[in-house]
């Protein structure tokens, strides 16, 4: 049996070789990057506790199932999916030379299902002495909330993003999303390719550990620094923006069509005002005036004008989005269960050494035999007896 | 122990974003210097301001900055320019310091300079065609990603999340590619451009917004404290008032696993200690399989017996609560209550900054991740512009005539 997913012979990590176990959203949209850019990444998961988010929608048909939900697959292009039982007093006996073969071990789960397996930090450099480890959880490995489950939309709440969205006059609306699980995979991943570079200058390896909620903060800082000089807390603006001279979202021509324009000079106003076809002299004013236009005619005037000014975009807006497609940033993949579907490519681009979105995400387990076969160099005969012994399914 | 960057040599020509991505490269061990004009680059004077010993300066200038080095370089002196590319191995820009045109000539100098160099350019929908000379800023690019519609009051206009979010993420993905591009140049030799689009980060924050549309044929929508969560086909409450302050908690219909099962036993139990037993709190199987099926009328009715009872308890209660019952909610922190975290206390998350010409004497959210070989580097202060002119100028000289 030969691995379904096309080995990478480009992008920046070829050839770099990448244990998964990270699970929901933070810690594979990290190793996304990784198999995106042509590392071969064998995510692990546990059969009896697959993925949390493979049971959350949306749901292909809308019917939920194990291997149906495009939340999980837009996280995991380009990965080779295998199933153990993870609990099983055996499980070493598969992932010990899993560990051997890899350059990078990633988790996520909650402080301590790594050690329970045997396979905190020291363990994995006893087998690999070279390995690089990331672990990455919400609160962080250790203080007093480090075993207390939770996820993203926690960790936006605690990083203080939340409280910083909605209007001052009522209680803060909660951002669509969890921010912790976009934002920290950018500092994991900056942390786990930076060991990596280390570990190719000196040969040694290390553990790179992560709280998502404090990468989340990071965004904070400037305010944690005022708040210490000033004594005032910053907190959720509305529609204000300090530095504007024209700021906020306006109603255009049909059902919940909206357009975000932010002056920052008297000139962008001016040629607002020409734009408008009359002086754009307070935010009501504004709102009368976009309320005719339609949203995306109004952002071409804008920025012929030289008017910063883009339209709310929905999430249909966004695949027909004419940049976003100029890009190439979706990438259509077909899904034995799911069909084909538009998954999201990186934000960034790389010259000479494109990223590239190989396949669509696996089933459960579906690469589990070609793993043992063709990358662990186990037998049919193994695989048998594993089987027998319910490690593997 | 050094820094895991040690040695590496960065060069920053920022405004905002690409002062964050210089901030995440320098925490990591790189020596980033940055290239500003005589007078200092514009973002030192960017709001919010606050007082120093040396006068207003901004927050975000001094939280983003500290611990880099300055060289400040006379318009059109190339020769220094093209000097400092030479030993560099990064540089990192963005399009609010550098229009399009300078941007792509100081490129030209720098790359032919150095052929292994990594140039990192943020901006706010990438290289090509007619869109990458399109105006923007940041709530521009949340609207444009996607975001900006999905948050707010049903009843008043969409909004912006208070802070410059696609600014910073944009800076924080441009030091992660950078650093992918780095590894390549350093297996290979071979540099490149690599270019950051504000707006695709912005998308990137929608997790499953652009699946939820191609599925199912749903356009989420904001709905401020209650909205459908997770592309949920019904509404649940998330933001609930408490005794003093408000928590996020999901504690019915938010999607499958088994901690979100445990955490409302655990609710449902504290109540009954409350004496709130109320039946419609057991007439569903809340978070299991059926929960995608339960009326909307049922939803209302569990939460307006939640409510009350959320409202008769601090945030600090519930929150202790949460951590010994796994219930999994969480305080809605304000800047102060990021500051006072006790989790982020007792990990060591923030450390001392001693500036003493500036007067400053703060604690930074300075060790985001620990690494157990080359740790992150303690703040250091800000260089004042050109700082570090004579000396880094000397050492490119030297380089170049050695």
């Amino acid at each position: 049996m030969s691995l379904d997913a096309t080995p990478a012979t480009t992008g920046v990590f070829a050839g770099l070789k990448v244990a998964d176990f990270t699970w929901a959203a933070a810690g594979p949209i990290a190793t996304k990057q990784l198999a995106d850019n042509g590392a071969t990444v064998v995510k692990v998961e546990s059969f009896k506790h697959p993925d949390s988010i493979r049971l959350g929608g949306p749901f292909i048909d809308d019917k939920p199932g194990i291997n149906r939900s495009g939340f999980f697959a837009d996280f995991h292009s380009s990965k080779l999916g295998m199933s153990v039982d993870m609990s099983h007093p055996d499980a070493l006996e598969i992932i010990r030379p899993l560990i051997e073969w890899a350059d990078v071990v990633a988790e996520s789960f909650r402080p301590g299902v790594m050690k329970k397996w045997g396979l905190d930090f020291d363990n994995l450099r006893r087998i690999n002495p070279r390995i690089v480890m990331l672990s990455s959880s919400l609160y962080g490995a250790d203080g007093p909330w480090a075993r207390h489950p939770g996820y993203g939309a926690q960790g936006q709440a605690l990083a203080g993003i939340h409280g910083m969205t909605g209007w001052p006059d009522r209680p803060p609306a909660m951002p669509k999303g969890a921010y912790s699980d976009s934002v920290s995979p950018r500092y994991a991943l900056s942390a786990l390719v930076a060991a990596l570079i280390h570990r190719e200058r000196t040969g040694e390896g290390q553990h790179v550990e992560l709280s998502q909620v404090e990468a989340t903060a990071q965004l904070l800082a400037p305010e944690i620094l005022a708040y210490q000089v000033t004594g005032e807390e910053m907190t959720r603006q509305g529609d204000a923006k300090a530095g504007s001279v024209l700021h906020g979202v306006f109603p255009c021509e049909g059902e919940e069509r909206w357009i975000a324009i932010d002056c920052v000079n008297e000139a962008q106003r001016d040629a607002l005002s020409g734009v408008l076809g009359s002086p754009a002299s307070d935010n009501d004013t504004v709102a009368a005036l976009t309320a005719p236009w339609d949203a995306f005619e109004l952002m071409a005037a804008c920025r012929a004008a030289g008017v910063p000014a883009g339209v709310a975009n929905k999430a249909s807006d966004l695949l027909d989005d004419d940049v976003l497609n100029a890009h190439g940033h979706f990438w259509p993949l077909d899904h034995p269960e799911m069909g084909r579907l538009n998954y999201n490519g990186p934000a960034y681009r790389f010259e000479k050494t494109p990223s590239e979105l190989r396949s669509a995400a696996p089933c459960l387990g579906e690469h589990t035999e070609a793993v043992m076969t063709g990358i662990l160099g186990f037998g049919e005969d193994d695989i048998a007896r594993f089987r027998d012994k319910g490690l593997l399914q | 122990m050094t820094g895991a960057l040690y040695g590496i040599r960065v060069l920053e020509i920022s405004a905002l974003a690409g002062s964050v991505a210089g901030r995440v490269l320098a925490d990591l061990g790189a020596e980033v210097v940055k290239l500003e004009p005589e007078a200092g680059e514009p973002a030192r004077r960017a709001p919010p301001l606050i007082p120093t010993a040396e006068g207003e300066e901004s927050a975000a200038w001094l939280a983003y900055n500290h611990g880099k080095r300055s060289v400040t370089l006379a318009p059109g002196d190339d020769a220094d320019f093209a000097a400092l590319c030479r030993t560099a191995d990064i540089v990192v820009t963005d399009w609010e310091r550098l229009d399009l045109d300078e941007m792509d000539r100081l490129a030209a100098i720098a790359r032919q300079a150095n052929p292994a160099l990594v140039w990192t350019e943020i901006l706010p929908f990438g290289r090509g065609g007619p869109y990458e000379r399109y105006p923007a800023t940041d709530t521009v690019l949340q609207a444009l990603g996607g975001h900006l519609y999905l948050n707010g009051d049903v009843d008043r206009p969409p909004v912006r999340i208070s802070l410059p979010v696609g600014l910073v993420q944009g800076g924080a993905e441009a030091a992660s590619a950078a650093l992918m591009a780095y590894w390549h140049a350093l297996k290979t030799g071979e540099g490149q451009r690599v270019d950051v689009s504000v707006q695709a980060c912005i998308v990137w924050t929608l997790l499953n917004s652009t699946m939820a549309w191609q599925i199912l044929g749903l356009n989420e929508m904001r709905g401020g404290a209650i909205r459908k969560e997770r592309a949920n086909r019904f509404y649940t409450r998330l933001v609930w008032e408490t005794k003093d302050g408000y928590i996020f908690f999901g504690p019915v219909g938010g999607g499958g696993g088994s901690a979100r099962i445990k955490s409302y036993d655990a609710l449902v139990a504290w109540m009954a200690e409350d004496g709130i037993t109320d039946p419609i709190l057991t007439a569903h199987d809340w978070n299991g399989d059926g929960q995608f099926f339960i009326p909307q009328e049922d939803y209302d009715a569990v939460t307006a017996v939640i409510v009350e009872f959320i409202r008769t308890k601090t945030t600090d209660e519930l929150m202790a609560r949460a951590v010994d019952q796994r219930i999994l909610l969480a305080p809605i922190s304000s800047v102060a209550g990021v500051f006072d975290n006790p989790q982020f206390r007792a990990r060591g998350y923030f450390r001392p900054l001693h500036d003493d010409t500036r007067g400053l004497d703060v604690e930074l959210p300075a060790r985001w991740a620990n690494l157990s070989a080359t740790p992150l580097k303690a703040p250091a202060p800000a260089p004042r512009a050109g700082a570090d002119t004579a000396a880094i100028l000397d050492r490119a000289a030297e380089r170049r005539t050695a």
